[in-house]
């Protein structure tokens, strides 16, 4: 997959397909497991294959938005979407995403040869660096908190508590999420979470932590209410794209065929794996494609002639920031796979026994 | 007999207020003080307890242990106390422990800042900054306890019967107006009411014997009393546990007859106005409780009048299996074997029995009246992973069953936080039946479709979503070439119909093919 059809899609062979197909379903089960994102691994994952920054951008953030509409009905079903929250964050996450839209576009139409991505040089090397910038801080924050002393710690309120010596009228209560926030607040964190998802498709890193260490709001209504937005930014996001003309419906398909699937698994991961393990998991796995990403970036610097080395090292460059996303995604999936099956399994064993021993009914 | 609780804020006078109230009853007079000192000496950590609550970074799994232990002595304490005659209790949400059981008067009492700014200065020898810091601070900690232990809000006024300003009034008139308030029918426990005090007792009694055991002290237990079965419920991870537990009660409570273990992880609630074991439904809910681990908990919802008329017998029938108020003495619920006529309370019985045969109940009970008086009866502690509502209301006409039944759904929907269907749409939401395989066929198909669709005319395809190729050249000629951004609107829409689309019918075939696997 170098050349491209129109100057911005990809060649899809049968074993690009598969290797898509693979990306979306070790994004599927991270998002799955992590209640939010999957697209920090998918995006960078379709740029190792060689599709322009602003493409995987497109297709994913497209992706998202049925893949949203899917999941937050069921969420939903749980009185986990805060849906008046999230409305309020619609408005200026969309401003975010417009804004996102315009500068990644305006960056790929700039030029470039980009040979080595496969896209606009200029457009993949700013993808990628927001990318670093903002998943190092993830990243370090997620494990930080699961290394702590202290089992069972629940999210730091102190940003809340400081946020509650503002007075910032108008304030709006969230029945639901049973907090009130003020308006400001919570667009500028909608703003955030537009401007990140448009860029590089993982608004949820942003908009999920800022629900609850800046809002207060329970986890598990900030990831329903999250995936409830999300659905409105995919949306406004896929058409967006789709009028610049970056949306390819293939790798938004093809990223489908693993991505629903995975994220069943990787929600049942979540049941099964200690919450300590889960943070731990995601922060190394974060941190390992932010490492991949990095290990791109001078590749994209020589394209844009920012410095200067034999263009045949490409090659090499792309192909060790794809084989540390892979093996950082693949090892991810497998301990959570390793986990649901063994969770499976023990289940069927535990039937077993309560059936065979009598345990079921014990009458004294 | 009747039971008081005032939930007063730090400084308002609600410790006066309950004292004076329960000696014009002639009722004992408990304070949180009381309770707490008592937890303490049974060596329940309150302090350690309260700070987690209050402070939710250093909440844990042993202080979750911790709470159930606390929430079962405190229920304990005070259904004993309770059962002597007449109780008043004053504290945070002392009525939120007498879980399901009607007819408490609770009374919030309240005093304007100025009247709890004067008594804290004067009491506590603060000035006055460091007054009004003191009773924000030890609100916000009640708030948050409230809030933590009980998932409501402590400063809403509708979980309450009576407000009370003392900043207007004295605490004698308070009093005097509180007696008259407790001389209402609406505030006396009926005799029929009584089983459920007792139940609780039961229950409270038992968890506490569990927590007691060094043995089985770290069992994480649900464990409840209906009519006087008790129904102990561990998580999987404690299978081991069960025969010990069963060993540890009845050893401390030997007369108790009627005790089962059932192993699960989460809880499915099942509302119905007459049960039978074995119908669809039955085998439906059974099926899924299997799936999931989980334990099913039955609650007959009755029309009001059915209590009337029980209420109307047991008032004629001396009450044979009374609780005579003291813990030492009490027998551990049935015991007599020649006691009244067994009541099948509409098949809750039988379907006990039979789910108990096959390790999945999770006790059950009769509520008589409607959606508000299920939700106050059900534990706050209990999180239900589903909600099934079954047929009810069937005195009603068919258009009143259908809008009341409609009416409870949205209810329960928003009180629990549990998917709530109805018994019709079980199978189809749950099971993998024959209906599923043909969906899921129709499905994979539209998929497949959609696929070949796209992968086989892959150059076209591009071609319009980058608006160029043959989409130009279409579009040059025709109404889409007058405005530059049409065409481009044109692909917008047709992208943002399109793929919903394929996700929802993918969405279908997967979550199908996960639910024939039992892997929902």
């Amino acid at each position: 997959m170098v050349d491209l059809l129109f100057n911005q899609f990809v060649y899809i062979d049968f074993a690009g397909a598969l290797q898509v197909i693979l990306l979306g379903f070790i994004g599927g089960t991270l998002s799955g497991f992590i209640g939010s994102g999957g697209a920090f691994f998918m995006t960078p994952g379709m740029m190792n294959l060689g599709v322009p920054g602003v493409i995987a951008v497109a297709s994913n953030i497209t992706h998202k938005f049925g893949k949203a509409m899917v999941g937050s009905k069921k969420h939903g079903e749980y009185g986990n979407v805060d849906k008046r929250l999230s409305i309020c964050m619609v408005v200026t996450a969309f401003i975010g995403i417009r804004l996102a839209v315009w500068i990644n576009s305006g960056l790929f139409k700039m030029g470039g040869d980009g040979h080595g991505g496969g896209g606009t040089a200029a457009s993949n090397l700013y993808i990628s660096m927001v990318f670093i910038l903002i998943l190092t801080f993830v990243s370090i924050s997620i494990l930080r908190d699961a290394l702590k002393p202290g089992e069972g710690k629940g999210p730091s309120m102190k940003i809340v508590e400081l946020l509650s010596k503002f007075n910032l009228p108008p304030y709006i209560h969230f029945k639901v999420a049973d907090v009130t926030v003020s308006l400001w607040i919570v667009s500028a964190a909608g703003l955030a979470t537009g401007y990140l998802a448009g860029t590089i498709g993982v608004g949820g890193f942003i908009g999920v932590p800022a629900m609850i260490y800046v809002f207060g709001v329970p986890t598990a209504v900030a990831a329903g209410s999250e995936l409830y937005l999300a659905m409105f930014m995919g949306a406004w996001g896929a058409l967006n794209y789709a009028f610049q003309g970056f949306v390819d419906i293939r790798l938004t398909m093809l990223l489908y065929l693993g991505s629903l699937l995975g994220i069943y698994i990787g929600a049942y991961g979540v049941k099964v794996v200690n919450e300590k393990l889960i943070r731990i998991i995601t922060g190394l796995i974060i941190i390992l494609c932010v490492f991949s990403r990095a290990i791109a970036v001078p590749m994209y610097l020589r394209q844009l002639d920012l410095i200067v080395f034999n263009p045949e090292w490409d090659k090499y460059f792309n192909g060790a920031s794809k084989g540390m996303l892979f093996i950082a995604g693949i090892s991810g999936t497998a301990v959570i796979l390793y986990h649901v099956i063994k969770a499976y399994r023990q289940r069927r064993h535990i039937q077993t026994i309560l059936t065979e021993s009598g345990y079921a009914s014990v009458s004294a | 007999m009747q039971i008081i609780c005032i939930s007063k804020g730090t400084m308002s006078g609600g410790k006066q207020l309950a004292e004076r109230l329960a000696e014009k009853m002639g009722f004992a007079c408990l304070s949180r003080e009381e309770l707490i000192n008592a937890a303490t000496e049974q060596g329940i950590r309150v302090g350690k307890l309260e700070m987690a609550m209050v402070k939710p970074g250093i909440f844990n799994e042993k202080l979750s242990l911790e709470r159930d232990h606390y929430l079962a002595f405190s229920t304990l304490y005070l259904c004993q106390k309770a059962m002597k005659g007449g109780l008043v209790y004053h504290g945070r949400t002392g009525h939120l422990l007498f879980q399901g059981v009607r007819h408490i008067l609770r009374v919030r009492v309240l005093a304007d800042e100025e009247y709890r700014i004067t008594e804290a200065m004067q009491r506590l020898q603060l000035d006055r900054k460091k007054a009004q810091k003191y009773i924000k601070e030890v609100d916000e900690d009640r708030r948050r306890w409230v809030h933590t232990m009980y998932g409501i809000s402590w400063d809403d006024a509708a979980s309450y019967d009576v407000v009370i300003n003392l900043a207007q009034m004295n605490v004698e008139n308070a009093a005097s107006a509180l007696v008259n308030f407790a001389q209402l029918p609406d505030f006396k426990i009926p005799p029929a009411a009584k089983k459920t005090l007792e139940d609780l007792l039961l229950g409270a009694r038992v968890r506490v014997i569990i927590a007691r055991d060094d043995k089985t002290r770290n069992a994480r237990v649900k464990v409840r009393s209906d009519n006087g079965r008790v129904t102990v419920t561990c998580l999987p991870q404690d299978v081991t546990l069960t025969e010990t537990i069963l060993e540890v009660i009845q050893k401390q409570l030997p007369d108790l007859k009627d005790i089962r273990t059932t192993i699960a992880m989460t809880n499915v609630l099942w509302v119905q106005e007459k049960f039978q074991p074995h119908t669809e439904v039955y085998n439906q809910i059974v099926d899924i409780a299997t799936k999931w681990n989980a334990a099913v908990e039955l609650v007959r919802l009755a029309p009001e009048e059915e209590n009337f008329h029980e209420q109307q017998y047991v008032e004629r029938e001396p009450v044979k299996q009374t609780l005579n108020g003291d813990f030492n003495e009490y027998n551990g619920g049935i015991e007599e074997d020649t006691i009244e006529p067994e009541n099948d309370n509409g098949g809750l019985r039988i379907t006990l029995d039979e789910l108990s045969r096959v390790g999945k109940s999770g006790g059950g009970r009769v509520v008589f009246g409607g959606q508000r008086e299920l939700v106050n009866s059900l534990d706050r502690n209990i999180s239900y992973t589903l909600v099934v509502i079954g047929d009810v209301f069937l005195s009603k006409g068919h258009a009143t069953k259908l809008r009341e039944a409609r009416d409870l759904r949205s209810y329960l929907s928003d009180a629990i936080r549990a998917p709530v269907v109805t018994s019709d749409e079980l199978g189809s939401q749950y099971l993998f039946g024959k209906k599923d395989m043909v969906r899921m066929g129709v499905y994979l198909t539209l998929t497949v479709l959609f696929y070949i669709l796209v992968f086989t005319n892959q150059q076209p395809i591009l071609a319009f979503l980058a608006h160029s190729g043959w989409y130009a050249e279409a579009v040059k000629d025709s109404f889409l070439s007058v405005y530059s951004w049409l065409p481009k609107l044109v692909v917008s829409i047709v992208v943002f119909a399109f793929v919903p689309v394929v996700a929802y019918c993918y969405g279908k075939v997967t979550s199908a093919l996960l639910k024939l696997i039992k892997m929902e």
